[in-house]
């Protein structure tokens, strides 16, 4: 990785010799990402399957809190630091929801005290202030952190509400790789693999942990039809059976035997390697990537220069070849070049699809709703309804959003297409992160719950009861009976009774009406809020992809108008200063040939992990050896 | 009381069948009612997949003729009757009997479908000689949440069928903690097993409770506070009876330890702490044959399977704390696993109220064959069933239960939960209503009654009372008067001549507490 930072500054060095802030600009992006490498790896799983523990045993230090009854509430994540030290996020609430785009505070609190702040129901999570806890983070000196691999305990999903397993899928997109805990007690059951199935759409990096095997006898067996579940939906997902109990054991006692047994090398190998080993591919990649572009663009303006200059006859011949490819370049700068095209068409598509989507979706629920709402008095059971309603809307909006980014890729990969370059860079586009999609949506009104009192029955029946008193009264007067006589009181319980009936009635279709009529405009709003949010989310993904592209457009515009200018300056440049000039770019020359030496063998470099990455897996390899292999490789530096 | 509204509904299920004479199909469901009505009380076992049902029949049996493996195993609805003799019987599902041989594999039944696949097969029955299958039919279903769908969809239809009521009375529902699956499936059980008028017939067990503690020796502990904090959960305590934890898996074994199995463990305890600690660190490292310990491997390996890890823990302590053969432990672990608990909560709740929930399931079954094949006398049959409901106070009782569960019923917090605990919503034994302890005398019962009596008639009184809350009111009072009944002395004929000799001017008299058979002697004189 240092070597690497090395390789940057001089390409930053060159590229500032060159006088091209486009380039640099470039580079230093990529040297501020090689700074801060933070590969995240969220643990996942139903809750009470053990997965506090599997990071305790991970880490060796008792971070998160373990207890027979009471789950994790907050994400807990645990990341490299010189010293111990925890802290808990928190973000000012009131009522029980948290305020969005509210600012996060983050104190300092002692690594034993955690256990209080992030458990469900333990020491009241939201404080005196009024502040809620929304997470917290600890820090520890570990090896195996080291590399800048942070591993997230997440509140268990399925757990008594559900909305914790869509915060977790919410996280996940920013995740490197999940690890999907189950315990050894039983196989998969189908809401596990339902999970699994959909965060494999999210985050394609899932491992399975099955943990526990110290306690159950048959784990070996549970294990084998586990990896027969899995076989059926990706034959490629890893599976390690650990018992963390055995690891936190081993350690105490420093026994090597125990810790092989407790399963944990493997997951660690697994970890090391693959997913911080491919996370380091990765950068690894992309910044050699860059720099070969950056060397390609400086190379092309003193190539041209110093050809021109050896070969003054033949200036005109490069110029125009250079101005021919210029003018191919400049077509991609050109507002109506057939890429901007199909960013256009293609957003605008995206737009309307997406729209037409979650429409569909929401109207689907609503459907649902009133469907249920006509069975039955929704006035009693209006807050369970309510929450069965929330949690529908956001699933699918989750869902709306999950394809939103899917084909925003996919968009991206189209506009690609039109750039001639043997490989053109993707943007990065983040658009599935739903934690605040929701938060303008106001709150579903309440519901009367249609209960009467008594004195408001008393009057309903006395209201209904006075017709009935009256007309049978006068009828009755005829004869020479008072108004209030014993046949006009007995009618006018009968119809008192009827009329109480019929409002009882009135009362629920009105209770029927007025729900439907909320859930609608509930649903309105969320098209409209959730909508425009959509719309926002696209344009975002149009802009950066434009801005992207024109940016990669107009390095190759100014690398060959750069070329250009100086094949026409050696033109008419003076012997002496010629020479001068020669020996002065063949000595750039030679530096932007060091440096893509370099970036050429470490690239070799990396293909070697690559291809053993491929091969069978071999466990009991230690895998930071692998990763840290081929050090030495300072040598060729520049003459 | 009770034999009256079994053969109330017998004869309305006898009228129902003459009014239905032309109509095969009805005459044919009515019969099987009228038979059930008959039958032991049907309780389904249901759950997740691996919540450990077939397990805690097996607990309940005191044998293992539930097969049991890691894997999913029950994937048949399984029905166990008692019976005179070992009989297994194959139902197709169009139609056909099969007969099945009952043959036993080192003490497990073993249950050979041979040719026949399972998709065609109805369901099993087993008769049993025993004598716990005298008082229930437990009925064994596949779980739900399965990733075989087909076999999750057979069990929901079994016990939620979509247009009648469900085929059990009764519903244990076995969970290792409450997913949000767990609910759902309850609710669409109290929904469809009653129909219109509500009742809650289902109790939830914490199952698998020795694992929750990594199979810690305190694990029934824990297990236990869990189970109080699911009891007190909103979501659950509509839906559920009560909660209750159960160690199936010691409670099994317990009930069908082997002399053999208690030696090895007798050889466990022999060891220190520390040595027995160390080896109980893991499955694999028990099992290991260089374990240090004068037990051949397998028998290790039978232990942990028939055990597990608490299990053997706990017989441990059990043995070295002084169970010296067999029967001992064997009392010791079952008694431990909660099992006893289990059974007195199926007691209280189930089979003394057998006759009001088989009673329950016959009326509603009837209601929806009306509803679906309107006859012309079938109006007259609704009104009856309606006035059954009305009239027999173990069917409202129930029905208010459930209110009291759900929607609640119009009282303040403190007056419902003592209405709710009265009409017999932590049992149905009169101590357990009066909420005293369960060895209280006649005397103190009697005292109690008495005084919860003239507490409910004074606030039935209150005219600031809504409809619903002055019928639970009435329904409170039925109860209290009916425990009095039961803790009345023998001679009721004298005490009745006294009373028309003397009678006793008010109820509201001050004493009335201070000399509860007044009070009884009242009653029973409004009630001749």
């Amino acid at each position: 990785m240092q070597q690497l930072i090395e390789l940057v500054d001089h390409g930053i060095a060159l590229a500032g010799t060159g006088d091209r802030a486009d380039l640099r600009r470039r580079l230093e992006q990529t040297k501020d990402r090689l700074l801060d490498p933070s590969i995240r790896v969220i643990v996942v799983g139903e809750f009470k399957q053990g997965k506090s523990q599997l990071v305790n045993a991970l880490v060796n230090a008792p971070v998160c809190p373990v207890d027979d009854d009471i789950a994790t509430a907050v994400p807990t994540s645990v990341r490299f630091g010189e010293k111990p030290a925890a802290f808990v996020l928190s973000q000012r609430s009131s009522s029980g929801t948290i305020e969005s785009g509210g600012r996060v505070e983050r104190t300092e609190v002692a690594l034993r005290e955690l256990a209080g702040f992030v458990s469900e129901g333990g020491a009241d999570p939201r404080r005196d202030d009024g502040r809620e806890v929304t997470g917290a983070e600890v820090f520890l000196p570990r090896k195996l952190l080291k590399s800048g691999l942070t591993l997230i305990d997440s509140p268990g999903v399925g757990g008594l509400t559900s909305a914790h397993a869509l915060t977790t899928l919410a996280a996940l997109p920013s995740a490197h790789a999940m690890l999907f805990v189950s315990d050894a007690s039983q196989e998969f059951t189908e809401p596990e693999i339902q999970f699994l199935r959909h965060a494999m759409r999210i985050s394609p990096n899932v491992a399975c942990v099955l943990t526990k095997t110290d306690l159950y006898p048959q784990w070996r067996k549970v294990e084998e039809l586990n990896r027969a579940h899995l076989r059926s939906i990706d034959p490629d997902i890893r599976l390690f059976p650990v018992s963390s109990h055995l690891r936190l054991a081993a350690v105490e006692s420093s026994d090597t035997e125990l810790n092989a047994e407790s399963g944990f090398p493997a997951l660690v190998s697994y970890l090391r390697r693959d997913i911080v080993g491919r996370a380091e591919l990765l950068q690894l990649r992309s910044t050699v990537a860059d720099l070969h572009s950056t060397t390609e663009h400086v190379r092309l303006a003193i190539d041209s220069e110093l050809s021109a200059l050896l070969n003054p006859e033949k200036t005109p011949e490069i110029v125009a070849q250079l101005e021919a490819t210029k003018d191919r370049a400049d077509e991609l700068r050109r507002i109506s070049a057939r890429w901007q095209t199909t960013l256009n068409d293609g957003v605008a598509d995206l737009i309307a699809d997406l729209e037409h989507d979650l429409r569909d979706r929401m109207r689907s629920i609503q459907r649902e709703a009133e469907d249920s709402i006509d069975e039955g008095d929704p006035g009693p059971v209006w807050d369970q309804f309510v929450e069965w309603f929330e949690r529908r809307v956001s699933a699918a909006v989750t869902d709306t959003f999950v394809w939103t980014q899917e084909r925003a890729t996919w968009l991206s990969e189209r506009v690609a297409r039109h750039f001639t370059e043997d490989e053109v860079a993707l943007p990065t586009i983040n658009v599935d992160d739903t934690r605040d999609v929701l938060d303008p949506v106001g709150e579903v009104a309440t519901l009367d719950s249609g209960r009467l009192g008594a004195m408001q029955k008393f009057y309903i029946g006395l209201k209904g009861s006075y017709g009935g008193v009256l007309m049978v009264g006068i009828i009755t007067g005829i004869v020479g009976m008072s108004i209030i006589n014993p046949l006009s009181l007995a009618a006018g319980a009968v119809i008192g009774r009827k009329a109480y009936k019929e409002d009882t009635e009135n009362r629920l279709q009105r209770r029927r009406n007025e729900a439907k009529m909320l859930i609608r405009r509930q649903v309105d709003e969320i098209i409209f809020q959730v909508g425009k949010q959509l719309r926002d989310r696209l344009r975002i993904v149009q802009r950066t992809t434009r801005d992207h592209f024109t940016a990669i457009a107009d390095e190759h515009h100014r690398s060959l108008a750069d070329s250009v200018l100086a094949a026409q300056k050696a033109a008419s440049m003076y012997a002496a200063e010629r020479d001068k000039r020669v020996t002065a770019l063949r000595r750039d020359l030679e530096r932007v040939d060091a440096l893509t030496k370099r970036v050429r063998a470490i690239e070799k470099r990396d293909a070697r992990p690559a291809a053993g990455e491929s091969g069978p897996a071999s466990t009991a390899q230690p895998a930071a050896s692998r990763v840290s292999a081929g050090e030495p490789r300072v040598g060729t530096a520049p003459a | 009381m009770t034999v009256r509204v079994l053969d109330e509904v017998h004869a309305l299920l006898e009228a129902a069948a003459a009014e239905y004479h032309e109509d095969d199909e009805a005459v044919r469901v009515l019969d099987e009612h009228s038979q059930r009505l008959g039958e032991p009380l049907r309780v389904a076992i249901a759950g997740m997949v691996k919540a450990g049902k077939s397990t805690l029949l097996n607990a309940i049996i005191g044998e293992e003729i539930a097969p049991t493996d890691a894997g999913e195993c029950t994937k048949v609805i399984t029905w166990y009757r008692h019976g005179t003799a070992p009989r297994i019987t194959l139902h197709l599902v169009d139609g056909g009997i099969r007969s099945l041989p009952v043959r036993r594999d080192d003490g497990r039944l073993v249950i050979d479908l041979g040719e026949t696949p399972v998709s065609d097969v109805d369901r099993i029955e087993v008769e049993w000689p025993s004598k716990r299958l005298e008082e229930v039919t437990l009925i064994d279903t596949p779980g739900i949440a399965s990733l075989s769908t087909e076999v999750s969809a057979r069990s929901a239809a079994f016990l939620t069928p979509q247009d009648s009521p469900s085929e059990a009375d009764a519903i244990v529902y076995l969970m290792r903690h409450l997913h949000s699956a767990d609910l759902g499936f309850l609710s669409a059980f109290r929904d469809t097993s009653v129909g219109t008028s509500e009742t809650v017939n289902a109790m939830a067990v914490l199952s698998r409770a020795d694992e929750i503690g990594a199979g810690r020796i305190d694990a029934l502990l824990s297990a236990r506070t869990i189970a109080e904090r699911y009891r007190t959960d909103g979501a659950l305590r509509s839906l559920a009876l009560d909660v209750v934890p159960v160690a199936g898996l010691v409670a099994q074994s317990a009930r069908t330890l082997r002399q053999r199995e208690f030696d090895a463990l007798r050889e466990v305890a022999r060891l220190g702490r520390d040595a027995r600690e160390r080896m109980l660190v893991s499955v694999d490292r028990f099992a290991r044959a260089d374990a240090g310990i004068d037990v051949p491997a397998d028998d290790r390996r039978n232990l942990l399977d028939r055990f597990g890890m608490f299990g053997i823990r706990m017989s441990a302590v059990a043995i070295r704390s002084g169970c010296n053969d067999s029967t001992d432990l064997a009392d010791e672990l079952y008694r431990r696993s909660g099992m006893e608990d289990l059974w007195r909560v199926v007691s209280d709740q189930f089979r003394s109220r057998a006759d009001a929930l088989k009673a329950r399931t016959a009326l509603a079954a009837l209601s929806s064959l009306i509803s679906r094949r309107p006859t012309a006398g079938s109006s007259a049959l609704a009104r009856a069933i309606e006035r059954l409901e009305a009239n027999a106070h173990e069917l409202r009782e129930l029905r208010l239960l459930s209110a009291a569960r759900t929607t609640g019923i119009g009282l303040p917090d403190a007056e419902a939960a003592e209405a709710e605990r009265l009409i017999g919503g932590r049992g149905t034994s009169a101590t357990r209503r009066l909420g005293l302890d369960d060895d209280a005398g006649d005397d103190e019962v009697r005292a109690a009654a008495g005084a919860a009596l003239q507490r409910w008639r004074a606030m039935l009184g209150s005219p600031l009372l809504d409809r619903a809350a002055v019928e639970a009111c009435q329904v409170v009072i039925r109860s209290c008067e009916a425990v009095m009944m039961g803790v009345a002395p023998t001679s009721v004929v004298r005490s009745k001549l006294r009373l028309v000799r003397h009678p006793e001017p008010s109820l509201s008299r001050p004493d009335h507490a201070e000399h509860p058979g007044n009070g009884r002697e009242h009653d029973s004189g409004q009630h001749q």
